[in-house]
């Protein structure tokens, strides 16, 4: 791959930087901000990955954002009061939904591919909301601050506790990610699906499973950053599968560029600290989250870190081709 | 479960009346992207700003009729001015990126809506009181209005696109844009006239459909799912497919609300499901509408 060829170092060491520069970053923004960026540019990550290696664009993100929410919630209000166990009850709900959704979704092509996603996120919220009331309260959401137990080595009860673990885990994501996009097979097999599918059909690939485990993998990871998202707010409501969410993953992988390492942390950072701030002045979120949206699409073609990645490329191996990027 | 006739009849009409306030407001998704392969997500701003123009009007001189004309007249402007202010710049990009540009207009009109009219839901009262009896059952008479307006804007829809010589060019422009260009035909022009009349028959759905419903700022966001259920069903860019699913999940919803309430928003999704298995495309959606 000529992506990896262009860093000059391994970006393994950068990985951990970003995210200890990202950690010290907590000694000057407000901790609830820093906390909110990872979780965050976890859930992102899933979707950059579809939409930057797979052509895939998912506005159905927040319904397995739901799903991990959710089954860290039932494990934490209904079952056992240890986090570490909500966590892995979170993810594998998160795990079923997208394989059992990948089925029916992954063979559309692409606008089906979208829309149908978002109908199964407004389904996902209406079930929420009002079909499953006895068990998830309705729009009351479900409380279990007070169940989560401390822990011995790192107390997911206290946000300190939850800050080291967020950490943890997005660098082990990304380490994850980093494998699977530019040091394995399975990523040179995704990005074939979407520069040329029936190629890689032709070399003997199964393009399906190709395409629903990537789907599984991202949307899964999706489902990890909302169960940490529960267990540090000790609260889900089902306003997190809301529909008017929908896009705000997607936008947020193109604002920092779909498909690279770092664009989601670089569009996380960017889009809720521009949210934050101008939601202080005008009070409205929507209307300012749509004028954001708007601005992005019409400016942005490769996001933040795809024109830095490319002008970066361009400097060291001073030869015209262009890094792969959507 | 046993549903009796008058019962049924009156399901059957009522679904009637969604499908006709479906099919209006995807009509012109439908056609969009047929003609321009864009995804048009701010219809749903344009029929929640019908609604509540039409609602403030009626306040204002106690007329429902005027009210939706210019509730329509309204959208029409505006729908013109984001056309040549913002769509112009996305048309040779990828898909996603109408869908996203568009998102984000509609949530951008949601929250100027929620900025003019505030948050509380507003009733808007039936122009055309009184019921009708059909065999034997009394139905409300607006909406067997709703249902003829519905199947008349479809035969209008049908003339402009068949009999005129502009909705000649739109038809072929669905075919193959390059070629219409090349006869030297404004495509842009097509473009924004398309965009305007799926904007404006949008706001005329959302006026028709704010006596039936409370008017709220999110009633767009509310309707979307059911919107693209129909377009999905009857697939992209087929304006006969779109007639049909909306029928057909206006009778869904209508019938699944009897048995078991929630059935009215699963029901059309499971529908959904099993078409695409079926048919990838939906039921009249082609192969070749791609890029």
């Amino acid at each position: 791959m000529k992506l990896s060829k262009s860093m000059f170092f391994d970006r393994r060491y950068i990985i951990v930087v970003v995210f200890v520069v990202l950690y010290l970053l907590r000694y000057v923004l407000p901790e609830a901000f820093v906390l909110e960026v990872v979780i965050q540019s976890i859930y992102v990550m899933g979707c950059s990955f579809l939409i930057g290696r797979l052509g895939l664009v998912s506005f159905g993100q927040p319904v397995y954002l739901a799903a991990g929410a959710y089954g860290t919630a039932f494990y934490l209000y209904y079952v056992g009061t240890n986090p570490y166990i909500g966590i892995l009850v979170g993810v594998l709900m998160g795990l079923m939904v997208s394989i059992v959704a990948g089925v029916f979704l992954v063979r559309l092509s692409s606008s089906y591919f979208t829309l149908s996603n978002l109908a199964f996120c407004a389904i996902g919220f209406f079930l929420l909301q009002k079909v499953l009331v006895k068990y998830t309260h309705g729009d009351n959401g479900l409380w279990f601050l007070s169940k989560i137990d401390s822990t011995v080595i790192i107390d997911l009860s206290t946000t300190k506790g939850i800050v080291y673990f967020s950490f943890l885990i997005a660098i082990g994501v990304w380490f994850l990610y980093d494998y699977l996009m530019d040091r394995s097979v399975f990523g040179a097999a995704c990005l074939a699906v979407k520069i040329n599918e029936e190629k890689l059909r032709f070399l003997g690939y199964n393009a399906f499973n190709v395409k629903w485990l990537a789907f599984v993998i991202a949307n899964t990871t999706a489902a990890l950053a909302g169960s940490l998202n529960a267990i540090y707010l000790g609260f889900v409501s089902p306003s997190i599968a809301d529909v008017s969410k929908a896009v705000e993953a997607v936008a947020i992988s193109m604002l920092g560029g779909a498909g690279t390492l770092f664009g989601p942390v670089a569009g996380v950072l960017i889009f809720i600290g521009l949210k934050d701030i101008i939601s202080q002045i005008v009070s409205h979120w929507e209307l300012v989250v749509g004028i954001m949206l708007v601005a992005i699409m019409i400016r942005g073609e490769k996001g933040i870190v795809g024109s830095l990645e490319g002008i970066v490329h361009k400097s060291i191996t001073k030869n015209n081709n262009k890094p792969v990027s959507w | 479960m046993e549903i009796d006739i008058k019962l049924a009849i009156s399901a059957f009409v009522l679904g009637l009346g969604m499908s006709g306030v479906y099919f209006l407001l995807t009509v012109g998704l439908s056609l969009c992207y047929g003609l321009m392969r864009v995804i048009s997500l701010d219809q749903f701003f344009y029929y929640a700003l019908g609604a509540h123009i039409t609602y403030t009007l009626i306040n204002i001189t106690g007329n429902f009729w005027l009210g939706l004309l210019t509730g329509v007249i309204a959208v029409l402007f505006i729908a013109y001015s984001i056309e040549k202010l913002i769509y112009r710049q996305i048309y040779k990009k990828p898909i996603m990126f109408s869908m996203i540009l568009s998102f984000g207009v509609n949530l951008a009109g949601v929250g100027i809506i929620k900025y003019i009219w505030g948050l509380a839901p507003k009733p808007v009262k039936a122009p055309i009181g009184g019921t009708i009896p059909i065999l034997g059952t009394d139905v409300p008479g607006y909406r067997v209005f709703v249902i003829l307006l519905a199947i008349l804007i479809y035969l209008g829809v049908w003339y402009f696109l068949n009999k005129t010589i502009v909705g000649t060019a739109v038809r072929a422009g669905i075919d193959d844009a390059e070629k219409v260009e090349a006869l030297g035909i404004n495509v842009y022009k097509l473009f924004t006239l398309t965009f305007i009349l799926a904007a404006s028959l949008s706001a005329l759905a959302g006026g028709l459909h704010a006596p039936m419903i409370m008017v709220v700022p999110d009633m767009g966001l509310s309707i979307t799912s059911f919107a693209f259920m129909v377009v999905i069903i009857g697939g992209l860019g087929s304006i006969k497919g779109t007639l049909i699913s909306s029928f057909i999940v206006g009778q869904i919803v209508s019938f699944g609300s009897l048995i078991w309430a929630p059935l009215a928003n699963i029901a059309p999704f499971i529908l959904m499901l099993i078409v695409l298995l079926i048919k990838p495309t939906g039921l009249y959606g082609s192969k070749y509408l791609r890029r």
